[in-house]
């Protein structure tokens, strides 16, 4: 009787463990396998695999709708972004962890100030119209900068980082002739490679999956636009209703790369996240 | 020793200068604007606090924070429970569960807004994707008007559990991992059930982390919009519209909506206006939740 209760039990747990995931992958094997589909068969096929599959629509994509200049431009901000936001960072958990200087405790406040405080659209104008004072809202670069100045969480991940690597490092490094800046260049970050490597994966998919704000440096300069801003234009493009096959496929040329790293290293994706909240 | 601080400061120079230019100046802007009249051109003019009586009479505005709570209330129900136990499923030696796991977190990688526009192929009412297989499979007999004024708010929801779960779920994973083993041999010993060790032993023992977690979901449900805005721009007729996507069409109109005109003085107000009841709501919400954080 037990036995059978127990086995019961397993089954039930298999089938909503299984009913659920199949729940989480459903969207993503739809856009994937609709892709490659007609309209016709996206819009009424009710099947899961295409009937003739159709690369071609990945053609269209990437030249007539222009996704090889979103991806460009996704892939331009990303890394930038990311190399920007990692140098930044990390300098500054280097002092704020190995020295004691006057201020620190502020310039902490005022990090963890800007994580907590949120007004939402509102500070989009001020950074936008300071963009436009530089000259800078015609070019990604605005994008860029105002990314990189959104690096509180990643400066908080960088200060636990530094906290791993003892101080007995430094000292002796010192002792050996090494300076402030050759410790940090030097000794401290090629041991942080490795989860430098984890925070830039972390900042990269940030960059790479933003919306508001290139949507709104893209409004008066559609050049600007990146993948998801492209993408969700298409609603409004050229008869939209009868376009679903293409914005399938634009949807896979944005997921499908993480979707890729995701699959090597979904380990470090899962780390990050949980050590980004507890900070 | 002066030379080090100097070196420090130079270190922290960058990230200090873009903090307070793009973070911190931004929200002093907003705070001097919210008390003029300014709609994005002109010379603004200091009306004093004419914007927040405007804020308390804008019935539009309410019922965007009533829709907020709606949805962020609809995310949590259904996201707290559910990651909490998967997390509890997956915590135990289970064949398979580090690709059960991999395979729940990642909806979360992906970007709000692209997979909104699946989801709006998904749930198109007319030629969906998912109401052909519901008709295909006999579940229903007419298409189901998933994104009409009736359901529009329940899918969105649905939307958002989806991309929320394996993140709760993953941190619930790493709060579980610091009950210790003895714990749950002890009460094995004493012939507890798994729903009574569910609710006796792993949510107490859990506390803290359920009031972290907790918080985090409420901040972020009250705080997300951009879904909503490529699935449904708030429509129809301002079911899905939410306090953070009102703020955002005052600042920058969506075009394909008439209704909404910039207004940055007025703007400022509702954007401080929002950020006080997301403050409001998680002081309250530390009030009442501070028995969780009973350590035992």
């Amino acid at each position: 009787m037990v036995a059978i209760s127990r086995g019961l039990t397993r089954t039930v747990l298999w089938i909503f463990l299984l009913a659920t995931a199949g729940l989480m992958l459903f969207p993503i094997v739809v856009a994937i396998l609709g892709s490659f589909k007609t309209n016709l068969e996206v819009t009424t096929g009710a099947t899961l695999l295409p009937e003739v599959w159709q690369f071609g629509n990945y053609a269209h994509a990437w030249k007539q709708a222009n996704f090889a200049r979103f991806t460009w431009n996704s892939i331009y901000v990303s890394v930038f972004t990311t190399v920007g936001t990692l140098l930044i960072t990390a300098m500054a958990a280097y002092a704020v962890d190995r020295v004691n200087f006057r201020g620190k405790r502020i310039y902490i406040v005022l990090q963890s100030f800007t994580l907590f405080i949120s007004i939402g659209a509102v500070v989009l104008r001020p950074q936008f119209d300071l963009m436009v004072q530089l000259g800078l809202q015609k070019t990604l670069w605005g994008v860029i900068i105002i990314l990189i100045s959104a690096h509180a969480q990643i400066f908080f991940m960088m200060i636990g980082f530094f906290k791993g690597i003892p101080r007995e490092l430094d000292e002796a490094a010192l002792i050996d002739g090494c300076n402030f800046y050759s410790i940090f260049w030097r000794i401290i970050l090629p041991l942080l490679r490795p989860a430098l490597a984890v925070t830039a994966l972390f900042t990269f998919r940030g960059a790479w999956n933003e919306y508001i704000l290139p949507l709104v440096f893209s409004m008066t300069n559609p050049d600007l636009q990146t993948l998801p801003v492209g993408l969700a234009n298409l609603r409004y493009g050229f008869g939209a209703a009868s376009e679903n096959q293409y914005m399938l496929a634009g949807a896979c040329i944005s997921i499908l790369p993480l979707l890729v790293v995701y699959v090597f290293a979904n380990r470090s994706f899962m780390q990050v996240n949980v050590g980004a909240v507890k900070g | 020793m002066k030379r080090k601080q100097l070196h420090a400061y130079v270190f922290t120079f960058p990230s200090l200068f873009l903090t307070l230019v793009l973070g911190i100046y931004p929200i002093f802007w907003a705070l001097r604007y919210m008390f003029f009249a300014y709609p994005g051109y002109g010379t603004p003019q200091f009306v004093g606090l004419d914007n927040f009586f405007r804020v308390a009479r804008d019935a539009q505005f309410w019922q965007s924070v009533q829709n907020t709570f709606v949805y962020a209330a609809g995310k949590l129900v259904l996201t707290i429970p559910l990651s909490l136990i998967l997390a509890v499923i997956l915590n135990r030696a289970l064949r398979g569960r580090h690709l059960l796991r991999a395979v729940y977190f990642l909806p979360t990688i992906f970007s709000a807004s692209v997979m909104s526009i699946v989801f709006y192929i998904v749930f198109n009412s007319y030629n969906g994707i998912l109401n052909q297989y519901l008709m295909k499979l006999g579940l229903a007999s007419s298409p189901i008007d998933w994104l009409g004024a009736g359901n529009a708010m329940l899918t969105v929801i649905i939307i958002a559990v989806w991309g929320a779960v394996g993140n709760y779920m993953l941190l619930f994973l790493a709060g579980l991992q610091s009950i210790p083993d003895d714990v749950y041999e002890a009460a094995s010993l004493d012939g507890v059930n798994p729903l009574q060790r569910l609710w006796h032993i792993t949510i107490p023992m859990l506390g803290p982390v359920l009031q972290m977690v907790i918080m985090l979901a409420i901040t972020v449900s009250l705080k997300g919009y951009e879904s909503i805005m490529v699935l449904t721009e708030g429509g129809p007729f301002g079911k899905t519209e939410v306090m953070y996507l009102y703020l955002y069409k005052l600042f920058f109109p969506l075009t394909s909506e008439g209704s909404s005109v910039q207004n940055i003085g007025y703007g400022s107000a509702v954007g401080f206006t929002t950020a006080l009841i997301v403050g409001l709501v998680t002081m309250i919400y530390f009030w009442i939740s501070r028995k969780l954080n009973e350590t035992y």
